[in-house]
């Protein structure tokens, strides 16, 4: 039952992913919970999503990689994490921007702490103020 | 290092997993606004198929990979429509 050198490595590695993941994971959650506005709350979204699933998944794929215990399925369940974290990479940040985005134009959200908007500016003074259409 | 501490260190890990669930899902039950709503369901998903794959290591069950990719998937399909909806109050032919 001892597992080789690069085996032990491999799931070291991949334990530490996943804790971190973990942990960052709460940090988004607690600012998702305490953030005041949307737009705020986008930020709280990136650190959840990104280090709270991506680097647990990225994780798991190293961890199922030198585990032996896993028998036939272990390959089978490194590949599958390994998919999972790559699709959810390039899924998650097209979303929230997709969301951002209609949120913005259909002022479902207002933006609240802002300085300068030159966007709205733009649409009022080019388009007369038509920016609730796409 | 014993793989039984790894699996125990990574088993520590699973109920600070199911917190943030909790923060997520009350923030999706009281956001003010639909984005709000939106944005934490969409992040309590990506985060729940992570925890579907740690399930599926640590107990051994490799049914769940697979539900964790058609669970990524399928929020996608929830942001784009929600945000195709936002902005020309309809959801597309």
């Amino acid at each position: 039952m001892e597992a080789n050198a690069l085996d032990q490595a491999l799931m070291v590695v991949g334990t530490v992913m996943i804790v971190w993941g973990a942990v960052s994971d709460l940090i988004g959650a607690l600012g998702m919970l305490r953030f005041p506005n949307f737009f705020v709350r986008l930020h709280a979204a990136t650190v959840g999503t990104i280090w709270g699933a991506f680097v647990p998944l990225i994780g798991v794929s190293l961890f199922a990689a030198g585990y032996e215990g896993l028998g036939f399925y272990r390959w089978f369940m490194a590949g599958g994490a390994l998919v999972t974290a790559f699709l959810l990479l390039l899924l998650a940040p097209v979303g929230s921007h997709a969301l951002a985005r209609a949120a913005y134009r259909s002022r479902a959200a207002e933006v609240k702490p802002k300085v300068v908007d030159f966007l709205e500016e733009f649409v009022k003074k080019v388009m007369g103020g038509e920016n609730d259409r796409a | 290092m014993d793989e039984n501490v790894l699996l125990n260190m990574i088993l520590y890990a699973l109920p600070v997993y199911l917190l943030a669930f909790l923060l997520y899902v009350v923030r999706a039950v009281k956001g003010p606004t639909i984005p709000d709503m939106v944005l934490a369901v969409d992040a309590l998903s990506y985060d729940l198929a992570a925890f579907l794959a740690i399930l599926a290591v640590v107990f051994k069950i490799p049914i769940l990979i697979p539900v964790a990719i058609v669970l990524a998937l399928w929020i996608y399909a929830l942001d784009i429509y929600v945000a195709k909806y936002l902005e020309s109050k309809e959801m597309g032919e």
